[in-house]
């Protein structure tokens, strides 16, 4: 049996507090995944990458909201995409409505997926199980 | 004076030969004159030689001036009007003798010196045209005015004719006005369907959000504590997540209708039965549960949006197995009826080639006094309970065959079933 891979870390910034209690509630049992705490903007996202030292703290997967104050997801993307070491990390971008515009621009700035925001328990986690699929797969 | 008493015999016959020939020549010229060869005599007269025009000569033409509509006036060097027809003494509302002898100066209103001027001098040279406000007693008339320069009785005089030209002026203002009508309601309508389109984006987004939130509490509440409720009471939760469902559906088709018009067009040409066959590939596990019997015939290929004539035959498809008798395996038809082929008109352009497909079932059908509520956006004839959907399907698909210059009608008999008709066009123009 080959030695386990450590599960992906996934960081998620997210200004609205119901949507971050949906988030841990319906994925923080989630065996093959870990959840980093949740930043609550764009700009407090890029300050956490900028400060971690330790490998343990530093996400696999980032998981952005669009509408956030400050900084959208999408304005977030581009940062992210600019920073040196950071703009490896894939970058999930899940929003209310998914509009062709947004997902247009999205990719082109380089988000690994643009996601609707799911409405219940099953669909957080098929929406989890497509991101892990297309990061690792 | 007395006469010679006696002429000699060769005096008279000289005399004679001299009264013969002028006699030959008074027969000639009057002959001449009669098939009009000669306009005009010169004649020694007591008084010395006389000119003598002809006034039957140019008869024909004159009554050819005088009743025709254009204005017809004869001007001398010095711009004084020899003649005039009845018509321009009309135009400028004078009559007839008073205008003989005016300078045409006279007609020729404030500030169109210029044109007069240019006016009397090169018309003298060469055929000449412009437009000229003429000043009349009732006020001023635009006109064509064309001036040529002719050779007429005493000498060359400059001949004018002029056209009337109000009733095009008043329609050309009319046209023009109506063009700039027609410009600003289309800028109008744009305005609106733009504004729409960016309300029902908002209002979408904004709505959908609070509508999820309610969504997944509900849920919530249902799986953690949906079996402490008190019997009976659990369904309330159920009544919730239900209203719910249903309208985060009613937002989403809402918003697929009114993006409609600003989606893609794009048309490619489609072969429509293997469209429809997919459609019933998704309906595969509803179909098996349900029974159905589902015959598909052959249909034409088309151009058409594939997605969007995609969605149509989902919803026509979905009524007719949702709409099927209770305790009743519905048996669904879709095939094309005629076509492609020309409407009945003179000039069949390739556009005007159309094909009709029906899709008939043996369903509850519906009265069809209400056929034309059927299509129209929201209307339910069932009560929402007895029957699933937002009640959109229906005004959704007419609007994308309309968008595709085509028709949607139905026929339907209660309690033995629906058909419903469709009519495409084999091929799209740009206008659509």
């Amino acid at each position: 049996m080959a030695a386990e891979r450590p599960v992906p870390k996934i960081l998620l910034a997210e200004d609205d507090g119901d949507d971050r209690t949906f988030f841990v509630e319906f994925l923080g049992n989630r065996p093959d995944i870990s959840l980093l705490p949740i930043v609550a903007n764009g700009v407090e996202m890029l300050q956490y990458l900028n400060a971690v030292s330790t490998e343990a703290e530093r996400p696999d997967i980032i998981v952005l909201d669009q509408n956030m104050p400050k900084l959208t997801g999408k304005e977030t993307l581009a940062a992210l995409k600019q920073d040196g070491k950071n703009s490896e990390i894939p970058v999930i971008v899940y929003t209310t409505y998914a509009g062709h515009q947004l997902i247009e621009e999205c990719v082109r700035l380089g988000a690994a997926m643009v996601m609707v925001k799911p409405d219940s328990r099953e669909g957080y986690n098929q929406m989890m199980d497509e991101i892990l699929l297309t990061c690792q797969g | 004076m007395s006469m010679n008493p006696a002429k000699t015999y060769d005096q008279l016959l000289a005399e004679n030969a001299r009264l013969l020939i002028q006699l030959e020549e008074a027969t000639g010229t009057i002959e001449a004159i009669r098939t009009g060869q000669v306009d005009a005599l010169v004649v020694e007269g007591a008084n010395g030689l006389e000119l003598y025009t002809l006034t039957t000569a140019d008869q024909a033409y004159r009554v050819f001036i005088e009743t025709m509509n254009e204005g017809a006036v004869t001007l001398n060097e010095a711009g004084l009007i020899l003649y005039c027809n009845s018509a321009f003494a009309a135009l400028v509302g004078l009559p007839l003798s008073n205008v003989m002898g005016l300078s045409f100066e006279t007609f020729i209103a404030t500030g169109g010196t210029e044109i007069y001027r240019e006016l009397m001098t090169k018309g003298w040279l060469q055929t000449w045209k412009a437009e000229v406000l003429i000043q009349a007693t009732h006020g001023t008339v635009p006109c064509q005015l064309s001036v040529t320069a002719l050779e007429l009785y005493e000498g060359v005089a400059l001949s004018l004719i002029l056209t009337d030209l109000s009733l095009q002026k008043q329609t050309q203002a009319q046209l023009k006005q109506n063009n700039e009508r027609l410009a600003d309601m289309n800028a109008a309508l744009e305005t609106s369907n733009y504004d729409l389109q960016q309300f029902a984006s908002v209002a979408s987004h904004d709505l959908q959000e609070p509508l999820r939130k309610i969504l997944i509490y509900s849920n919530l509440l249902k799986d953690q504590h949906g079996r402490e409720f008190p019997a009976g009471q659990g369904r309330y939760l159920d009544k919730i997540i239900g209203s719910s469902t249903r309208m985060k559906t009613i937002i989403t088709d809402v918003l697929s209708y009114s993006r409609l018009s600003f989606h893609d067009s794009t048309r490619t040409i489609t072969n429509l039965r293997v469209l429809v066959s997919e459609v019933l590939d998704d309906f595969e596990l509803l179909i098996w549960e349900k029974k159905a019997v589902v015959t598909l015939g052959d249909l034409p290929e088309l151009e058409v949006n594939p997605g969007q004539i995609r969605q149509v035959f989902q919803n026509l498809i979905s009524n007719a197995l949702k709409f099927s008798k209770p305790g009743q395996p519905p048996s669904i038809n879709i095939e094309c009826t005629s076509g492609p082929e020309a409407e009945a008109e003179p000039q069949a352009t390739p556009s005007a080639v159309y094909c009709w497909i029906t899709i008939t079932d043996n369903g509850i059908g519906f009265d069809e006094q209400y056929t034309e509520k059927v299509f129209s956006l929201f209307h339910r004839l069932n009560t929402k309970d007895a029957y699933e959907g937002s009640g959109i399907g229906l005004a959704f698909a007419k609007r994308i065959i309309d968008k595709h210059g085509g028709t949607i009608g139905a026929t339907s008999q209660e309690g033995v079933g629906s058909k419903f008709k469709i009519k495409l066009p084999l091929y799209q123009t740009t206008s659509n």
